[in-house]
């Protein structure tokens, strides 16, 4: 489908990238994205979702602002107190008019899922129930010195098979930033069609040095069957 | 005298997709002041790419634009807009005040002059750029590593012409000048850089870095202007 005229000017940079053009712009815009957090990850994460034009972003969060969380881009010194999902949503809203913002429910339906949660229990089970709902997901799991970012289209390795075990630190902001981006960039890529959707891949990055490999199922683990 | 990254100065030259995330990171890092150059307005495709910017800021200065919304987020920063060309001698008054130079613009005209302004004043420099579904950056430390002139000896002829968007997509900005920022802000703290005299480039459809060393070229002209500093008399705010 063609872009409106308000797309073609916001979206012009994209258009013009070799092999997204307007086909991929149109998944872009049709796409319903869960993002679970809304934290030093997941802000940066979030603001690129949405000024890339995702159709609809429900926002998953139920954390207060805190001091200093003006380091996750959304949230501002004045909203301390406030629950962060709002902060966040008015923060997207600003930055764009083009994406629908909302608030998760457990009727919503989305057709991807982005998991930028600091606790692994969250990040587990978010990344479980999209696999088990037929949803391509994304996880983002990052450290003082990296991270990685594993892509989970269906009926690839499920996130037990596909993470390695993480050792170190939380993130130092900027090394969080930048995980979050690249989850959303991987989010993008897939949604967009730039990379295979029937593969799993895990990117990391570690020490300045990024690195792509093929997810490979575990033996024994059961993740084959789709629910 | 800079003792902490709250007495320390950044420059950050460009306020669009690599130059807006590279400044949110140092102002999140708690530097002590900021500054911000760039001469354009923010336009409809910035704000595709700028994480900095909202739909209110079209057709402000960017520079002023991401000042402000970083003097929300971040209110102990002071950050300084400069709306003008980074050019001539005002160039290099601002280059002698920061204790880190970011070059965050996507023309290579001005990345160049950038390298060389940094180099003249002695001062770490670090370089981000994207095209298309790549990106790279490199921290130059001068009088140590090879700089962006060792690496290129000149713009490459043509090249898009100032202004001219690329075609990018923005989370890999993001990307891209988050670890600048990142890589700024270990300067300033005084730790080691992780990409000093290497080129790392990022290619996102195969998800696969490389890093090149990066060696001092013998004559090059931006490396023999540099004029190094006694370490910590660098960018007090």
């Amino acid at each position: 489908m063609a872009p409106t005229a308000a797309e073609a000017a916001r979206f012009a940079r994209q258009l013009g990238l070799p092999g997204l053009g307007e086909d991929g712009l149109a998944r872009i815009r049709a796409a319903r994205v869960h993002v679970v957090g809304a934290g030093l990850v997941a802000g940066p994460a979030l603001l690129s979702l949405a000024q890339a034009g995702v159709g609809t972003i429900f926002l998953d969060d139920g954390e207060d602002v805190r001091p200093g969380d003006g380091r996750t881009w959304l949230c501002a010194a004045d909203q301390e107190g406030t629950p962060r999902a709002l902060a966040a949503r008015e923060t997207l809203r600003a930055a764009t008019s083009l994406t629908a913002v909302r608030f998760h429910a457990t009727e919503v339906r989305p057709g991807a899922t982005l998991v930028c949660s600091e606790s692994q229990v969250t990040a587990t089970r978010a990344a479980e129930r999209a696999r088990t709902s037929g949803v391509p997901c994304v996880v983002v799991q990052a450290t003082d010195v990296g991270g990685q970012v594993i892509s989970v289209p269906l009926g690839a390795p499920c996130l037990r098979c596909a993470s390695r075990p993480a050792a170190g630190a939380h993130a130092r902001d900027g090394v969080a930033a930048a995980m979050g981006c690249l989850g959303a960039l991987e989010l993008l890529l897939l949604l967009a069609g730039l990379v295979p959707r029937d593969a799993g891949r895990r990117v990391e990055l570690k020490d300045g040095r990024f690195e792509a490999s093929a997810t490979v199922r575990r033996e024994g683990c059961d993740c084959y069957l789709v629910y | 005298m800079a003792t902490s990254i709250e007495e320390s100065t950044a420059l950050v030259i460009g306020a669009g997709s690599l130059g807006g995330p590279a400044a949110l990171v140092l102002a999140g890092a708690g530097v002590g002041r900021l500054l911000l150059v760039d001469a354009a307005v923010t336009g409809q495709s910035d704000l595709s790419v700028q994480p900095g910017l909202a739909e209110a800021d079209l057709g402000r200065p960017r520079a002023a634009a991401l000042a402000g919304r970083l003097g929300r987020l971040f209110p102990g920063v002071a950050v300084e807009p400069i709306e003008a060309p980074f050019a001539g001698e005002a160039a290099a008054a601002l280059v002698a005040r920061a204790g880190v130079v970011v070059h965050a613009s996507a023309e290579a005209e001005l990345a160049f002059s950038a390298n060389d302004a940094a180099m003249a004043a002695g001062r770490p420099f670090v370089h981000g750029g994207v095209l298309h579904l790549s990106a790279q950056l490199l921290t130059v430390m001068p009088g140590r590593t090879g700089c962006l002139r060792c690496l290129f000896e000149a713009p490459p002829p043509g090249g898009p012409a100032p202004g001219l968007e690329a075609p990018i997509l923005g989370p890999l900005a993001g990307l891209a000048g988050s670890l600048m920022g990142q890589e700024a802000v270990r300067l300033l703290l005084g730790q080691p850089a992780t990409y000093a005299g290497r080129l790392l480039t990022y290619g996102a459809r195969a998800g696969q870095g490389r890093l090149v060393p990066v060696r001092p070229r013998p004559g090059c002209p931006a490396c023999e202007a540099v004029q190094l500093q006694p370490p910590g008399t660098q960018g007090a705010a």
